[in-house]
């Protein structure tokens, strides 16, 4: 189940915002401010989600224990 | 960008501007300008000296009438009950503009020097009554002191008369004649009555016995109160002493011993009725005095209180009068023609603004002669001028801190309201600990309004300035929180974990679902989490360093356009980015690619990253297939490392090359390269001379393109372009690692996070007895106090701090020129600065 898919859709959804905040921010003394946050704001969440997505998608080790763990998955 | 409203991202555009202002005019106009705090006026007379200046005169009344206002400030400081001063915000405003202002100036001058004179006679006289009341105090108990003597020494007359025969000689005898009457006039006792430091009073003694050689018999008593003095406020403790001893050359030492030992003398009657009307008297005049005193106090005070009712706006008038004055002394000053000539910045989009308010003061002033604007062409550097709102101010302020931006160059707070409470949050990431300082920030933004008034110290103040910053640090790090899954070293289990225990075994087992948003909490508590979770912080940081450096990296391309010099986007910005990306963008897409892989289904073993980095420059071209990536990977890594090598000299040589050539073209053509670029700057209405000196910041040539090429020297460029590049290459190797504090801080947090749980609250959640509640309730306090001190406080200044190191050195290495002078408009709210 754990593939590529998400990262790239996460990322079509993360360009779309971005768009749509660069187009539809209205006019006026502080669009240049309002912008560049939400753009950048999108950009860094969807980048830090992604790397910690990416990070456990083919895990090279496994969680172990001294004890048999008592939470449920 | 629209140019209609400013933007954050480069400073104004701003005009230098001259104004010509009728005199009669040029004080409501400054105020009208200072009020406005859009102007910065320039100092057309830098060689006059203060005191030669036109309005020094003015200058000197108003310091006068400030000095005054320091007095009275100082006066009700001074008084014991808290003396009532109304704010500025209730006062009657004073008018100090329009046709009466000159007389509302004079009267203020009046009603203040009025005031002081009063106090000062009021104050005089309260010490004068003081000091009398001291003495008469000293006077009384020297006379009850004495009687206490003479009556002691009635008692003893017999003991003594029968131990001597010789009528001569001892002392005591004289009061039973005493109390007959001074006037006998035969052998009787004279003595010296009066008062002494206490400290003192030995060595009077001995001073006195050896004088006298013995022929004295003093005694001397405490007096109990310390007296105060009232301009000091020292207390001195004094001894009553009485003296007596026979003959007047004796008297007349003992009188010039007790003088230079500092006694005062109190002339004593020997009478005890005579004794008893002074006291008596003494008392009367005590009483008259501490009336008369009460009274000044109280007449004081009342004075005071009308003082304190108007004394702020009188300091508000006093300080704006002052900073027109000093302004209107940075004129120009046209005796013939009675106009006084001003040049100043002004941000070209508020010269309609400018107009307006002029036209505003010529109203209020009630003349009909408006001040003319006028604006110049100059070449000279213009402030640097970003508009800031409440929100945007604490941001600008923290990456201006490290330098202000050269003028209209990309101005990198502008960035910073995102990427530096980002980064801080990689740091702190920590759902609860995000959540304490959202709701600090919270609070303090929905009482800025009185926050902003009063004054509330220099620590509290800081954090007040900054509480937007604290804001957004605030929410991105409860983002990264969810990301880290960390919520005060516990973990959160929003949805199913990828991992499962089958059988009760201590290893887990992928289910092959990746968990979808951060963290899986299988994770937590495992022995190897930290194993897993370094690698992953360790990558991220560098993955989101080098694209960090990238963006900053490409924030040169505007400025390159902005200013004219195309040719530093091929010589500088391409051999820059290809080096950074060839290696370390190739690292980043490594890390990415090897996450991507499902290394079970793959022949070979997931290779280290770190080694592939090292062996890619010792070994070029040499890949091991048993450790290789990806196929290909060694051609493709010769070619990548030929490109990096490519790009050094590349970066070193291409632009000193341009320069020669841009050198040896205009030598050619027959041009000679002048001295000074600024002589040669179009001629303006003012004098350029007068004002290059105190220009600030005018080396940057490089804003107005078109003088350059007098001013460079070749070797200049040379040396320049190979610091760049040293700079650049190694920094570029140095600074990727730097990013690793990413990491470094956000596992330092969480390892404090969880000791400070394991050492208060753990195991003691559940408890099963009254001890157990006490002890929940005492480590629950504090671990709630440790919290907020070490991981919220100390934490976040650690990684606030971090964060800034990061935009300060790696982010403005890339990309920001600096050098530029900020903009300082006279302004009266604040402390009305000056301009440069």
């Amino acid at each position: 189940m754990a593939s590529l898919f998400p990262i790239f859709l996460v990322l079509a959804i993360t360009l779309g915002l971005m768009s749509a905040s660069f187009l539809f921010v209205r006019k006026g003394p502080n669009q240049a401010v309002i912008r560049t946050s939400l753009m950048l704001t999108f950009a860094v969440c969807y980048l830090t989600w992604m790397v910690t997505y990416l990070a456990q998608l083919h895990p090279l080790m496994v969680p172990t224990f001294s004890a048999p763990p008592a939470h449920t998955a | 960008m629209s140019d209609d409203y400013p933007s954050l991202l480069r400073s104004e555009r701003m005009s230098l501007v001259q104004l010509f202002v009728p005199t009669e005019v040029a004080h409501d106009t400054v105020h009208e300008l200072g009020e406005l705090g859009d102007v910065q006026f320039k100092d057309l007379n830098p060689s006059v000296n203060p005191f030669q200046r036109s309005f020094v005169g003015e200058i000197r009344r108003i310091d006068d009438m400030a000095r005054r206002t320091r007095f009275f400030d100082a006066q009700i400081e001074k008084e014991k009950d808290v003396v009532p001063v109304r704010p500025l915000y209730e006062c009657a405003p004073l008018l100090t503009v329009g046709p009466r202002s000159a007389q509302t100036v004079d009267e203020l001058d009046t009603t203040l020097s009025q005031y002081e004179s009063k106090l000062t006679t009021l104050n005089e006289s309260y010490q004068t009554l003081s000091e009398r009341t001291r003495e008469l105090t000293e006077a009384r108990h020297v006379l009850r002191e004495t009687a206490v003597f003479f009556d002691k020494a009635h008692t003893q007359t017999t003991n003594i008369r029968s131990s001597f025969d010789d009528s001569a000689t001892p002392l005591l005898t004289s009061h039973d004649d005493r109390e007959g009457g001074y006037s006998s006039g035969s052998f009787d006792l004279e003595f010296v009555a009066g008062t002494i430091e206490r400290s003192r009073v030995p060595t009077f003694e001995r001073v006195l016995w050896r004088v006298l050689r013995g022929n004295l018999y003093m005694n001397h008593t405490d007096i109990a109160e310390p007296f105060i003095d009232p301009s000091t406020n020292a207390e001195t403790r004094k001894n009553v002493f009485i003296i007596f001893a026979h003959g007047d050359v004796v008297l007349a030492k003992i009188r010039k011993v007790a003088e230079s030992m500092g006694a005062t003398i109190f002339p004593i009657d020997a009478n005890a009725d005579k004794r008893a009307d002074a006291l008596r008297e003494v008392e009367n005049r005590l009483e008259d005095l501490q009336t008369v005193l009460y009274n000044t106090g109280i007449g004081r005070r009342s004075e005071l209180v009308k003082i304190g009712e108007s004394l702020r706006v009188w300091q508000d008038v006093v300080k704006k009068e002052k900073l027109i004055y000093e302004t209107l002394n940075l004129f120009n000053y046209d005796v013939r023609r009675k106009t006084l000539i001003a040049e100043a910045w002004v941000p070209t989009r508020d010269l309609t603004k400018i107009q307006l308010a002029l036209r505003h003061a010529t109203e209020e002033s009630g003349t009909s002669v408006p001040p003319i604007l006028h604006e110049l062409q100059t070449s000279k550097t213009p402030p640097t001028f970003h508009r800031t709102n409440k929100f945007t101010e604490g941001f600008q302020a923290i990456m201006d801190s490290y330098g202000i931006s050269a003028y209209q160059e990309i101005n990198p707070g502008l960035f910073a309201i995102t990427t530096f409470p980002f980064l801080f949050a990689v740091m702190f990431g920590d759902i609860g600990h995000g959540f304490i300082i959202l709701i600090a920030a919270v609070y303090m933004i929905l009482r800025e309004k009185a926050m902003a008034k009063q004054d509330n110290g220099e620590i509290i103040g800081q954090f007040f300035y900054g509480r937007y910053i604290i804001l957004m640090m605030g929410l991105f790090s409860i983002y990264t929180g969810f990301l880290y899954n960390d919520l005060f070293s516990k973990t959160l289990h929003l949805f199913h974990s990828g991992w499962t225990f089958p059988d009760n075994s201590t290893r887990g087992v992928y289910t092959g679902h990746t968990y979808p948003f951060g963290l899986d909490p299988a994770w937590h508590g495992a022995t190897n989490a930290l194993v897993f979770t370094n690698s992953y912080k360790m990558k991220m940081s560098i993955v989101l360093g080098v694209i960090h450096m990238t963006f900053a990296l490409c924030l040169q391309v505007p400025n390159h356009f902005r200013f004219k010099r195309k040719s530093d986007i091929y010589t500088n910005f391409i051999p820059q980015m290809l080096f950074l990306q060839s290696i370390f963008g190739y690292l980043v897409l490594c890390i990415l690619y090897k996450w991507s892989v499902d290394w079970t289904k793959s022949p070979v073993s997931p290779p280290s990253l770190l080694n592939m980095l090292i062996t890619m420059f010792l070994e070029p071209g040499k890949v091991d297939p048993e450790k290789q990536l990806y196929p290909g990977q060694g051609f493709v890594q010769t070619v990548l490392l030929g490109i990096a090598g490519v790009c050094v000299p590349w970066l070193l040589i291409s632009k000193p090359y341009l320069a020669w050539r841009e050198m040896h073209k205009t030598t050619g053509a027959g041009y000679v390269t002048l001295g000074n670029g600024e002589e040669t700057a179009i001629a303006r209405h003012s004098t350029d001379e007068t004002l290059e000196g105190e220009e600030e910041g005018n080396g940057r040539a490089i804003a107005e393109g078109d003088e350059e090429h007098e001013g460079h020297d070749f070797g200049d460029v040379v040396i320049h372009q190979i610091i760049h590049t040293i700079e650049f290459c190694l920094g570029c190797i140095s600074h990727t690692a730097s990013y690793l504090r990413l990491w470094a801080l956000s596992l330092a947090h969480a390892q404090l996070s969880e000791v400070l749980w394991s050492m208060t609250l753990d195991g003691r959640t559940d408890p099963k007895s009254i001890g157990g509640w006490i002890g929940l309730g005492i480590m629950g306090f504090m671990w709630l106090n440790l919290t907020i001190g070490i991981l919220c406080l100390m934490e976040g200044l650690s990684a606030f701090l971090h964060a800034l190191r990061l935009h300060w050195v790696e982010g403005n290495s890339k990309h920001f020129e600096g050098g530029g002078y900020p903009f300082a408009p006279l302004s009266f709210a604040g402390e009305g600065s000056k301009e440069a």
